[in-house]
């Protein structure tokens, strides 16, 4: 295996053409380490771009960017950017542990495709998009459109991941990240629920946006439950309808932490307490 | 075919310069006990979820059984061994000592260096605060307590961890 320590941009994009295929992107380590240490992968060169200085920027002027490199801890300690999305920095508090946190980035995050992966529901109810770089040219991409299935995603071996565009939460919205786990920390979600509502003047939902994860090989939207919330107060019938559309959507796997049906039954639960935090967390 | 290519590195372990040669895959935690003869770093879970491997790197504590030693050019590493004198132990293990929280000892020295990154971060931390971050650190015999009281009596007193 090869080591390629890549300090710009330009360097980067350049040694990913070169390599395509055989290169893996290795920024902080936390998922790649594992999986290489367990055999689970065997790249022919690991591609370093932690380096990358203009890759773990923060931009707050109007619709949020972050770099790739930001980490986990970043989004859990900047305080204007936990303002702006408080799910997002909720979840990055999930992550792991400290250790994790410290070196561990939202690009990697992202990339890595786990359908567990904790900053992604937030990213999906707001908004976000991500772009990929290649030598080739840009393109961005919504990230409902980024992940294909477990551990696959659009990104081309010659591309990067080189930003993560997003929409600040507004006033009178409300966001909360949820996790369902056994243990209050370092624990892989048996369930994961992003919501992020906005209330107009009366007290009814003006927009909704609802994402799961852990429940279906992709992280998701589910567009249905959100259709259903529109224009209520999170009366019973609202909740009951939406509780149906996530039903409809989540397809979880048994496995060694949870069981198919128990994630199905604890997701109504979790989707409930998510959308009354909402409520309560709106700004006014 | 894979070609095994040695990357050249350039990190400093407790102030001291070392200049290797490693694999690509190497890890932190390999490199310090078997070839820098840093053994006061544990070689726990090597998936990064117990935190006896923990060391800083620029302040920051990780976890050296998942970090490429490739990727530390330029980087400070700090171990145990670079938190006593040479005869006296940091008042932060001093107070694990005089606390009873060390029982096995194995967890000891993460504990140690990821409650040296808390308070060089917050000099004056919660219980809470270290709690959360205590986090990414498992011991299985003493219990997690009497290091939360070690760390109160070295705050309370005001002296440098």
């Amino acid at each position: 295996m090869q080591f390629r320590r890549v300090r710009t941009l330009e360097e980067a994009l350049h040694v990913l053409t070169e390599l395509g295929d055989d290169a893996l992107t290795l920024a902080g380590g936390t998922d790649v380490m594992i999986q290489y240490l367990h055999g689970e992968i065997a790249p022919e060169a690991l591609v370093h771009i932690e380096g990358i200085g203009e890759l773990a920027t923060v931009s707050l002027n109007g619709r949020t960017t972050l770099g790739p490199l930001v980490t986990h801890r970043a989004l859990v300690t900047d305080e204007a950017l936990g303002t702006a999305h408080p799910a997002l920095a909720a979840s990055a508090r999930t992550v792991g542990g400290w250790q994790t946190q410290a070196v561990g980035t939202i690009g990697g995050n992202i990339c890595n495709a786990s359908p567990a992966a904790d900053t992604v529901p937030p990213l999906l109810v707001a908004d976000a998009h991500v772009t990929l770089v290649s030598r080739r040219g840009e393109r961005r991409v919504p990230l409902t459109d980024f992940f294909l299935d477990r551990r696959k995603t659009v990104l081309g071996p010659d591309e990067l991941l080189t930003a993560i565009d997003l929409d600040p939460l507004r006033t009178g919205a409300g966001e909360v990240y949820l996790k369902l786990g056994r243990r209050g920390a370092m624990e892989v979600a048996l369930v994961g629920i992003a919501v992020r509502l906005g209330f107009a003047g009366d007290g009814t939902v003006g927009s909704a946006r609802i994402a799961l994860s852990s429940v279906a090989p992709t992280p998701r939207r589910v567009p249905d439950a959100e259709a259903a919330l529109i224009g209520s107060r999170l009366d019973a019938d609202a909740l009951d309808a939406a509780g149906e559309a996530l039903r409809a959507a989540a397809h979880p796997i048994d496995d060694a932490r949870a069981s198919a049906s128990y994630r199905r039954r604890t997701l109504r639960g979790l989707f409930e307490r998510a959308a009354i935090q909402c409520r309560e967390a709106a700004t006014r | 075919m894979t070609v095994e290519t040695r990357v050249a590195v350039a990190f400093s372990v407790n102030g001291i310069a070392h200049r290797l040669e490693v694999d690509p895959g190497e890890t932190l935690l390999r490199t310090l006990r078997d070839r820098l003869a840093l053994t006061g770093t544990k070689d726990g879970c090597v998936e990064g979820e117990c935190g006896a491997c923990t060391v800083l790197v620029d302040g920051k504590p990780v976890d050296s059984c998942i970090l490429a030693t490739a990727t530390l050019e330029g980087r400070r590493v700090r171990t145990v061994e670079g938190l006593s004198g040479d005869d006296a132990l940091c008042p932060l293990q001093q107070a694990f000592v005089d606390h009873g929280a060390v029982q096995c000892g194995f967890c000891t020295p993460g504990f140690l260096m990821t409650l040296t990154a808390l308070l060089e971060e917050n000099p004056s931390p919660s219980p809470a605060d270290v709690r959360e971050a205590l986090a990414g650190n498992i011991c299985r015999c003493t219990g997690y307590r009497q290091m939360i009281d070690a760390v109160a009596a070295v705050t309370a007193h005001g002296e440098r961890p």
